[in-house]
């Protein structure tokens, strides 16, 4: 009976030992650090480039040996665009992986659904691409970027006051509670610059097959241009539709979403030009600004889009914090020292990126005037420096 | 009103298009065939692909593209041919769910997700009226619905291979015992829907939003405006067709009703059952 009672303890006391083995799996000296990112890969939106760059600078930093021999363990979820699968994957990553920091995240949903649960952990994320609202109001989440709000500011800013279009027209792609947020970035526009919207229809869906009904109420209104937030394969739709309407005369003011070379090459009819404001550094123009970045992406196949370039510099800032760290490197370390850090100047972006204390992020407000214009198939720069939001 | 209703042409022309090679399915072929649209965006991305990097003309990547969803609809054709000859038309029409998924995720795998660079076969606009330009790809689209609806109905009247085709539809027992092949005939089907959905998807994906899942799941407006002719008439296939695509145009000009449009085609299947199925007592139904 004793030797029995000593056995159970005996294998009680070896599992306990294995299992503290694993839950202290973290803390080691050399164990990797883990970094977790949510990102839509699959669904109707998607923004796949993103986390696919911080993977690539984060095997680059682990290849030239980590930090002091410790690899940083990249770990990216889909979330498919849907909120239980968003929610899902931020609780494996931080809960049971347990993560240091989110980064480079790219998604249509995941702050709003997050950013509450990322406060009750005590984690900070940067995404590569903040696309939601919850991405820039919450002291959590700094993204990378400009971000949809502010960049349709700009974008309407340019419109207005440096191309002198009066008749400016919103169309918007509402996804979530993004309405009253895209409402502020039109009214912020107007108080700025003095100027009213002509017109604006909050009633386009994302991934319609044919916008045509919408273009033909654009235009049978007397727009003179088009602003609005679409995806890109909905803006493609956009200018498709307007083009078998035969309208030629009307400037399209997108988003950075639209800055793609695959957008481009699918764009011949550009009306009078498409002009979206670059979140960051115009990759399409050569320039040794973004020589870096577009060395590692061509290396690692990736495509050069706006998101791969939020992505890049989202893994980039977290590793430039990340060495400045004394210590053991855990959540609350890596939380410290991104509340504590300085401001990073890069070319890349046209406002230095800081994460700090603040209770929401939306500080980055420069824009790189880009255009395409008809029959050219290419991006071309439309300014000689950032377009900053007036004040 | 008339605008907005104009401007869902062309949308319209596209559904009734694959509304009738929907219905001429359902008639011989007995399947309600939801990889229609699937195999025809396939063909189109192999067209986009080989005209881009291939550097094959338009017209020759367009014509591969196009023959290429003819194989694919004929290869699905002859699954349901050989292994659910005996099959009730609901799972014959289940197993079709495998390729359009199958369809959807090769094409992710092999172009990415992003919308492709059609080069345009038709553009530009074809004549105005009341305000709105109607573009030459409505025409054709609306042209090439009412060709293929009457082709299938003279082809089903007047040739020996309509009869033949009508007969193993109607009686395939009976049919067969005369010796008439049933399986190369419903092959021949599957590929001539697939060849007519290729080409109106080619056609089509130029002037609008390309991507794969977008393209693939034009089958459900189709199915709606199917469904207006019970998935036996032709005709009313192509009225089906014509008239969803006019009243989401329709929809969406009218902004309190706008956020309708996409649910237009369910509210369509929806409307159309409860209007089928009146005379029917609840449990009859059932």
């Amino acid at each position: 009976m004793r030797s029995r009672l000593i056995g159970v303890a005996a294998v009680a006391a070896a599992s306990a030992l294995v299992l503290a083995g694993c839950a202290g799996g973290q803390g080691g000296a050399d164990s990797p650090i883990v970094v977790g990112s949510v990102n839509t890969i699959s669904g109707a939106a998607t923004f796949p480039e993103a986390s696919e760059a911080a993977a690539a600078v984060f095997d680059a930093f682990n290849d030239a040996g980590g930090l002091d021999g410790r690899k940083i363990d990249y770990r990216a979820e889909d979330d498919k665009g849907d909120p239980a699968t968003a929610s899902a994957a931020a609780r494996q990553l931080v809960g049971s992986d347990e993560a240091v920091a989110m980064v480079g995240s790219a998604s249509l949903i995941e702050c709003e659904i997050n950013q509450k649960y990322y406060e009750q952990e005590g984690i900070l994320s940067l995404p590569g691409i903040g696309v939601d609202t919850g991405c820039f109001n919450s002291p959590n989440i700094a993204p990378a970027n400009v971000g949809p709000f502010n960049d349709l500011t700009l974008t309407l800013q340019y419109g207005s006051e440096v191309l002198g279009i009066d008749r400016i027209c919103v169309l918007l792609e509402i996804a979530g509670s993004t309405r009253p947020t895209y409402q502020a970035a039109i009214d912020r526009w107007s108080e700025t610059t003095g100027k009213e919207l002509f017109y604006l229809d909050d009633t386009v869906p994302y991934g319609a097959s044919d916008y045509t009904p919408y273009i033909v109420k654009a235009k049978q209104a007397g727009c003179e241009a088009i602003s609005g937030n679409p995806v890109e394969p909905d803006a493609i739709g956009w200018i498709k539709a307007a083009n078998a309407q035969g309208w030629d005369d009307v400037t399209y003011l997108l988003l950075t979403s639209a800055y793609s070379e695959n957008f481009a090459s699918s764009v011949s009819e550009a009306g009078a030009g498409i002009y979206v404001p670059a979140e960051f550094y115009p990759y399409t123009a050569p320039s040794d600004i973004n020589e870096d970045w577009q060395t590692l992406m061509e290396a690692n196949d990736i495509p050069l889009t706006a998101f791969s370039q939020g992505g890049y510099l989202a893994a980039t800032f977290f590793i430039e914090v990340l060495e400045g760290i004394d210590g053991d490197v855990t959540r609350e370390s890596v939380a410290e020292a991104l509340q504590a850090m300085d401001p990073i100047e890069t070319p890349m972006l046209g406002t230095p990126y800081v994460f700090g204390t603040a209770e929401t992020h939306d500080q980055l407000t420069a824009g790189w005037p880009i255009v395409l214009k008809s029959g050219t198939n290419t991006w071309e720069n439309a300014a000689d420096d950032w377009l900053h939001i007036l004040d | 009103m008339l605008q907005g209703a104009l401007a869902g042409l062309a949308a319209g022309g596209l559904y009734a298009v694959l509304a009738v090679c929907l219905t001429l399915m359902s008639r011989l072929v007995r399947v309600v065939n939801f990889s229609q649209a699937a195999t025809g965006m396939f063909g189109g991305f192999v067209a986009v692909w080989l005209v881009a990097h291939a550097g094959l003309p338009i017209w020759a990547g367009s014509l591969i593209g196009v023959l290429l969803a003819g194989v694919l609809s004929g290869a699905i054709g002859w699954i349901a041919a050989t292994w659910l000859a005996e099959a009730d038309t609901t799972t014959r029409s289940a197993m079709t769910v495998g390729p359009l998924l199958l369809l959807i995720s090769l094409s992710f795998i092999l172009f990415g997700n992003k919308p492709q660079p059609f080069a345009t076969i038709i553009s530009g606009p074809a004549f105005e009226a009341g305000g709105v330009v109607v573009s030459q790809v409505a025409v054709v689209m609306i042209v090439l619905a009412i060709v293929v609806a009457v082709a299938v109905h003279l082809v089903l009247t007047r040739t020996r291979i309509g009869t033949k085709l009508r007969a193993l539809s109607e009686r395939p027992t009976t049919a067969e015992l005369l010796g008439i092949r049933s399986k190369p005939l419903s092959i021949g089907v599957w590929v001539v829907t697939g060849l007519i959905s290729g080409l109106a998807i080619i056609i089509v994906a130029p002037s609008q939003s390309n991507d794969a899942t977008s393209l693939a799941m034009l089958i459900v407006p189709a199915t709606a405006a199917a469904l207006l002719g019970g998935f036996k008439r032709l005709d009313l296939a192509v009225v089906g067709g014509l008239v969803l695509g006019m009243l989401s145009g329709l929809v969406a000009q009218i902004d309190e009703v706008a956020l309708v449009r996409n649910f237009l085609p369910f509210l369509f299947i929806v409307v159309l059952l409860l209007w089928t199925q009146r005379k029917e007592v609840w449990d009859a139904a059932r």
